[in-house]
């Protein structure tokens, strides 16, 4: 309990008027139906004012190299699922509630995010600091860096930078299974991107892919929708995603894998 | 995207990689895909862009080839181009067609593609430009 109020105090230090806005809504989220409009409006409210929670909870994981994105991403889902089976009845603190499912989301993320190779400390260390790299110099330029750029940096040799780079690649992507699993419960906020669907209609294409795009976790679907369809490019993604360009990457790298492996019209 | 023979290119391929078409070695192609595309300073997502479009390019011919066939990869620079091309005598002898899933993805991955034949021999040439804004 100690941790969760902990989180709390440095999450907000909430005013008690906060406190009981958020347990009005709590109280008023139980008594909607799940599917009126209402309900939608307050439970992401909810969600928000909970979001520094999730933030919180995330940056104790800051040096494990991760990026605080992915992990801030995973947590949401925690959170959502906590704000959805929260009884207020109860009594507790939603805090001390939530911080369990939040740990446990971003847990589960290291769990299957796990280095596949053993990486040397060194390699593991400068991929953290050319991930920092990365989101700053994107920033900076308006684009994201070439390898010189990065090099330069992070006060790396180009080899060098190349070499972490191939080393972040044995640091796998979640398993196909594990995506869905958290995906698939549709509360996940890659669901509500949507609607990209309707360019797939107006496209011709020989072979029958349809098939083997929609066995693609929802969150891959999105990816390769987005990649191929809307024509973004993988930094555009991973800040609409809010994940990392080379997770990006990995994960478009394994779908492609995963539909060509299924095509037979080559 | 246009489907013609590739035009032979002004100069001597920097470096030019061949191997067995297996898809085993399709990794090899990735790899000097990346380190070429990172030696014409590529951002990093057109160096990521890259190993994607290799790894269709090389499948695609790959899974049209007989096994002692090998595959050529020429990998040139040129003025901030990169240009890839991949070829080998393929089954069918016929262009990979531009109306499938794969030649989207080819198509979205890299500035230009083009595809040929020539008496059996299938080429794929992919095109990359580093941006105007980087300075080499």
């Amino acid at each position: 309990m100690a941790q969760a109020s902990t989180a709390l105090a440095s999450a907000g230090r909430w005013s008690s008027a906060k406190r009981e806005h958020a347990r009005a809504l709590f109280t008023e989220l139980a008594n909607l139906p799940a599917n009126s409009p209402r309900h939608k409006v307050v439970r992401d409210e909810l969600v928000e004012m909970h979001m520094p929670l999730v933030k919180h909870l995330a940056r104790r994981y800051r040096e494990r190299g991760e990026s605080q994105e992915d992990l801030a991403q995973v947590g949401m889902l925690g959170l959502i699922k906590a704000v959805d089976r929260f009884e207020v009845a109860r009594g507790l603190e939603f805090s001390t509630f939530a911080t369990p499912t939040i740990l446990g989301e971003i847990k589960r993320h290291f769990r299957d995010h796990a280095w596949a190779v053993h990486v040397p400390r060194r390699l593991q260390e400068r991929n953290i600091a050319i991930n920092h790299a990365i989101e700053s110099l994107t920033r900076e330029l308006s684009r994201p860096p070439t390898i010189a750029e990065l090099a330069k940096g992070t006060k790396l040799s180009d080899a060098e930078v190349m070499e972490a780079m191939d080393a972040g690649r044995a640091y796998t992507a979640a398993s196909i299974d594990a995506a869905a699993e958290a995906n698939g419960d549709g509360d996940s906020p890659y669901d509500r991107i949507g609607g990209d669907d309707q360019e797939l209609e107006t496209l011709e294409l020989r072979e029958s892919f349809r098939p083997l795009l929609a066995a693609l976790p929802e969150r891959e679907r999105r990816i390769v929708m987005l990649r191929f369809f809307k024509n973004q490019s993988q930094s555009q993604i991973a800040e609409q995603l809010g994940i990392s360009q080379m997770h990006v990457s990995r994960l478009l790298a394994t779908s492609l894998a995963q539909i060509r492996a299924g095509m037979s019209d080559y | 995207m246009r489907t013609e023979n590739v035009h032979s290119h002004p100069q001597p391929s920097d470096v030019t990689l061949s191997f067995r078409a297996a898809t085993a070695n399709v990794a090899l192609a990735r790899t000097m895909a990346a380190a070429m595309a990172a030696r014409t300073h590529l951002t990093i997502d057109q160096i990521e862009d890259v190993r994607l479009a290799i790894d269709e390019a090389v499948s695609q011919l790959i899974n049209d080839c007989d096994e002692q066939t090998h595959v050529h990869c020429d990998f040139t620079e040129t003025a901030g181009t990169l240009v890839i091309q991949t070829r080998a005598t393929t089954r069918s002898g016929l262009p990979p067609a531009t109306d499938t899933f794969s030649w989207l993805v080819l198509a979205a991955l890299v500035d230009e593609v083009t595809a040929g034949a020539d008496n059996g021999l299938v080429h794929l040439e992919l095109r990359i430009n580093r941006p105007a804004s980087v300075t080499v």
